[in-house]
């Protein structure tokens, strides 16, 4: 019984391998019925993440306010007294205003470009059981979005478009390990390849044998035929380490992003870019400085008035 | 496993794997993800018998499979944890019951999820998927493990009572 058993196991086994290999051939090849049944799901699932996102959004980001507890006792106090006042009313708001901060800024970005783009939130995050980098966003076929397009932020580059529906989309970041964007340094204007490394690093690989690297020097998109998966002059970040090794043909870097792809609240998806020229680089403005202007209140002259001092009053003796 | 059965398996999958895409995946977790429908799915394959795990194994990978997110082919996590059922399902009686040793258990549910996520990187990297840095790859493993530890004796309880409240008398 139990040898018939076994045998019935590896028998099942078998099957079920085979079927999943079968799966396997049939999407390597192409053939839409598994393709269409990931659309079908995606379809499903975004009006349950458009919902959840907007009721789970604050208990999402739990993790990432830990490590506030390290505030000392008068700050949390203070802090909770302020709660107290605005708590329920401002609960909402304050999630709105930084999605309209966000937006007012990329919207900034996309029209110093003269792109035209459409506004998205951000509705779901990659899930944890594959290792690709990907965000759902509420906008889909319905709003002119199609797979191959870029996506900007506030700050630049965020990545490209992967799968549409008719209300989302899924973003490829350019975090993922898969995800390569041709890039010139806007100093040199070298050309070179940058890579997701599936964290906030990136690599960048100079195609000109003779071009160089510095750290510092701004990367920017070099572009796509017809614009397509890339519009060019998108800043993508900046080189913060240069690999000198000289077993290597050409230089590489690593770079930072300019866009905070953790932080991604609202984000904005360029359906046409300017074809004619002028097509100004969007380099990214330099930081703000504060520059405070003192001028010199008049000294306030403090004139003592002599107060008369009180003088013990006697009675007059009688 | 009877065919209503394999139905009500595939369904309760499918809810895990739409709590897991829209909620789970939007916490932020330090160090790295946490995958509730891996931590469940192989939960539910170690308390199946032989088959079961193996058509539990199959079924779970089938609606992961869906994810749109995914870049891997469909079938993917289908072998994956078709095979990590038989693997289950052969050394059974070293995972022991979970109401005995619960500690062994939780090492097996966890170990299992790494496993499945380093079986999943091989098999893509076979077929030509880049899936980053290995430091990065080592902290997500690091990560998914960690929380699976922390996580899996929080619902184990639960998912037990549920499980066995879905048997038929004939099956328990």
């Amino acid at each position: 019984m139990a040898r018939g058993g076994g045998n019935r196991s590896r028998l099942l086994l078998v099957i079920l391998l085979v079927t999943a290999l079968f799966f396997i051939t049939l999407d390597l090849r192409g053939v839409s019925l598994t393709k269409g049944s990931r659309s079908v799901t995606q379809t499903i699932l975004s009006p349950v993440q458009r919902t959840v996102s907007t009721i789970f959004a604050p208990v999402g980001r739990f993790f990432g306010d830990v490590k506030n507890f390290g505030k000392t006792n008068a700050e949390l106090k203070q802090e909770l007294a302020q709660n107290k006042l605005l708590k329920g009313a401002l609960a909402m708001d304050a999630d709105t205003k930084g999605q309209l901060t966000q937006l007012k800024a990329v919207l900034d970005l996309a029209g110093r470009g003269n792109f035209k783009v459409v506004a998205a939130r951000v509705i779901a995050r990659g899930s944890a059981s594959s290792f690709s980098q990907t965000i759902t966003i509420d906008a889909g076929s319905s709003s002119g979005v199609h797979p191959d397009m870029t996506v900007i932020s506030q700050n630049g580059l965020v990545g490209l478009i992967k799968s549409t529906t008719s209300t989302s989309s899924i973003v490829l970041l350019m975090s993922d390990p898969s995800f390569k964007v041709g890039v010139r340094i806007a100093r040199s204007q070298s050309i070179g390849v940058l890579s997701g490394l599936g964290s906030t690093e990136y690599s960048l690989v100079l195609l000109d044998p003779a071009g160089t690297i510095k750290a510092g020097d701004t990367l920017l998109t070099n572009g796509s035929e017809g614009n397509k998966p890339f519009i060019p002059g998108v800043p993508v970040g900046a080189v913060v380490g240069v690999d000198n090794s000289a077993d290597s043909l050409t230089q590489t870097a690593t770079v930072n992003s300019y866009a905070n792809l953790n932080d991604l609240g609202v984000v904005s998806v360029v359906l046409s870019a300017p074809t004619t020229a002028p097509r100004t680089p969007l380099l990214p403005s330099p930081n703000p400085t504060v520059t405070v202007y003192v001028t010199p209140t008049p000294v306030p002259v403090i004139t003592t008035v002599p107060t008369p001092s009180p003088t013990p009053t006697s009675s007059p003796k009688k | 496993m009877s065919p209503v059965r394999i139905l009500s398996t595939l369904g309760f999958f499918f809810v895990l794997f739409v709590v897991q895409e829209s909620a789970v995946s939007l916490v932020h977790f330090p160090i790295s993800g946490f995958s509730l429908y891996l931590a469940i799915a192989i939960s539910l394959i170690a308390f199946e018998d032989h088959n079961g795990a193996i058509v539990t194994g199959f079924l779970a990978g089938l609606v992961l499979d869906l994810s749109p997110t995914s870049n891997a082919p469909f079938g993917q996590w289908a072998l994956i944890l078709t095979a990590l059922g038989f693997l289950f399902a052969v050394n059974r009686d070293s995972i022991s019951d979970l109401t005995s040793s619960p500690i062994t258990f939780v090492i097996f549910v966890a170990g299992g999820a790494t496993l499945s996520l380093i079986a999943y990187l091989g098999f893509g990297a076979l077929l030509g998927e880049e899936n980053g840095s290995f430091v990065h790859v080592l902290i997500v493993l690091l990560g998914n493990l960690v929380w699976t530890v922390i996580f899996t004796p929080m619902f184990l309880p639960a998912l037990e009572r549920a499980r066995e409240y879905s048997l038929t008398a004939r099956e328990r």
